[in-house]
């Protein structure tokens, strides 16, 4: 009995002073929940079969994560350390093709401890991207099926962007919104062609009927992809959409479709709060982007969204 | 070849999936983790082989093969059964053989201003050489960042279910870690872990085992991580450990 009876207080003391340690500081206590990929034979034929796009994805995952990490260090406020430093080293990282995705967390250790529900948001999400490419990609027999199956599984996590048509335009009028364009337009540039790469590839991967000619689809793409980033379109008013650039898949999926458009739109939206000198404090940017996060994009807030779009109907940039 | 490997995972019914070689766990390679348990969903296949040459009494070698699952959200279960080559000169609560059942619960991630914290618990039932009682430990575990360095406390209790002769009916351990990723910011796949430790001897009116030990582990492949580590005991009995070092491999799927 001695030792079951020193197993159960030994127990309750670690487990008693992690709580207390917890609550006393409990409005930042947050679950970490990371949750694994979908899992199917497919996994991983991107990065297997067509390489050469699959490490311009890993320059994107990058690119985000730095820009974040140094908006938050800089305060949002200098120009050149946001359009030179930070710009410089994601191309560089971009130019090297890493064949894996980077670590994010180490890319950007201050942005993951300000806003972790958001970038678990993203993780989920950039997921979702991964898995449809590699069904894209690989000779996956029901492809309709196998989205369906990943789109079910994204849609079971709390952390789901809603799969409703949102209002991009009422989403980019915040009073803070546009700061971030408006102060680095490289930079948003580059962010916005990562976007353009990652919605127009769908079509021309989904027609090609082999890996060959999967392969010779996206090669203009890239090629494009490549010419803005060392000529950001800086033209550019608001960010590429699915249905613009991939209209056939946006049919076909508008669920998918409809996810990433709002993943990106999250993402120019976080860059907005971290650029804006509107809310000064960490502590109000993290505020501010849970507020954004939970009220109009989470798929759990569906029934109360007001940015929702009732009928079709969308912007075009 | 890709076909072979699909054909493989398809026969244990475990497509592939990547892994994280940030993602700490103990004996990958050295004696600490931190404190974030795998994704839910992910099931990991480890296995290692250790050394540990001592000052005194001949060398050990021990394999440990180990399966991770992330069951559910922030829990981790492990099932891990080592092996010794000397199974019989062996103290203490982990005998060659002994079937190890492990959980981690992460209680939440780092934010600016708390560390991530978890627990484990693990029991060894006594299906080992010489092994008798059901031994179980509790751990607690802190991880905080400071920039891209973070920081690891491991502070655990390990209570025998049946002590023999002189061995102690409970002893302490506690490590402090540090691991920083390799290669920022042109490759992510190198993690260096480095630990210092102290452990209570398993028999009575010995000293504590303290020591340190330093590893790596390297991101092979989405689904390959290796690790390697050394170590060396410098405070502690007899025969304590005068070089120790390991080499793994991980396979999350």
């Amino acid at each position: 009995m001695r030792p079951a009876w020193t197993i159960l207080r030994s127990i309750a003391i670690v487990a008693t002073a992690t709580v207390a340690v917890a609550l006393a500081a409990c409005s930042q206590f947050e679950p970490r929940d990371k949750r694994f990929y979908y899992r199917a034979l497919w996994n991983f034929s991107l990065r297997e079969d067509l390489a050469e796009l699959d490490s311009e994805f890993n320059g994107v995952d990058f690119g985000h994560s730095n820009l974040y990490e140094n908006l938050l260090l800089t305060g949002g406020q200098d120009v050149s350390a946001i359009e030179d430093r930070t710009r410089q080293e994601t191309l560089a990282f971009i130019a090297t093709k890493p064949r894996l995705n980077p670590n994010e967390e180490a890319i950007a250790p201050t942005y993951m401890k300000l806003a972790w529900r958001a970038q678990n948001t993203f993780d989920e999400a950039h997921a979702l991207h991964r898995a449809t490419y590699d069904i894209a990609v690989s000779d996956e027999p029901d492809k309709d099926r196998a989205i369906q199956n990943v789109l079910a599984y994204y849609k079971e996590s709390a952390y789901a962007i809603t799969s409703k048509q949102l209002d991009h335009r009422r989403l980019d009028a915040f009073p803070y919104s546009k700061a971030f364009r408006q102060r680095f337009p490289l930079f948003n540039a580059t962010i916005w062609s990562y976007h353009y790469l990652q919605v127009a590839v769908y079509d021309p991967l989904l027609a090609a009927r082999d890996l060959a000619a999967k392969t010779h689809a996206v090669r203009p793409i890239l090629a494009t992809y490549r010419r803005y980033l060392d000529q950001p379109p800086v033209e550019w008013t608001f960010m590429p959409l699915t249905a613009e650039l991939s209209p056939q898949f946006a049919a076909r999926y508008p669920e998918v479709a409809h996810i990433f458009d709002n993943l990106h739109m999250l993402h120019d939206n976080i860059s907005d709060i971290l650029a804006s000198e509107r809310l000064p404090t960490w502590e109000a940017k993290r505020a501010e982007i849970y507020r954004v996060v939970n009220t109009y994009y989470l798929a759990t807030a569906d029934a109360t969204n007001p940015m929702i779009v009732r009928k079709d109907g969308e912007h075009h940039h | 070849m890709r076909w072979l490997l699909c054909a493989w995972l398809a026969g244990l019914a475990l497509p592939a999936q990547a892994l994280d070689h940030d993602n700490l766990d103990p004996n990958r390679p050295i004696g600490m983790e931190d404190a974030y348990a795998i994704p839910k969903g992910e099931i990991g296949l480890e296995g290692g082989v250790r050394f540990n040459d001592r000052r005194q009494g001949r060398t050990n070698v021990t394999f440990q093969p180990q399966i991770i699952y992330g069951a559910f959200a922030n829990t981790q279960i492990e099932i891990q059964g080592d092996l010794f080559t000397d199974p019989h000169s062996l103290v203490g609560a982990n005998k060659s053989g002994d079937l190890h059942l492990g959980l981690l619960y992460n209680f939440n991630t780092e934010t600016l201003t708390l560390p991530a914290m978890a627990v484990r618990v693990e029991a060894d039932l006594p299906t080992g050489v010489n092994s008798k009682g059901v031994d179980t430990q509790v751990t607690g575990i802190l991880t905080r960042s400071f920039g891209r360095l973070r920081v690891h406390l491991n502070g655990g209790y390990t209570v025998l279910g049946s002590p023999q002769g002189q061995e102690r009916s409970g002893t302490y351990r506690a490590v402090a870690a540090v691991s920083y990723p390799l290669g920022y910011p042109g490759s992510f796949r190198d993690t260096l872990i480095a630990s210092l430790y102290t452990r209570q001897s398993d028999l009575q009116g010995q000293r504590n085992h303290t020591g340190v030990e330093i590893g790596l582990r390297h991101q092979l492949t989405s689904r390959v991580v290796l690790d390697g580590g050394l170590g060396t005991e410098f405070l502690g009995p007899a025969e304590r450990a005068a070089l120790l070092g390991t080499i793994g491999v991980s396979l999350g799927f």
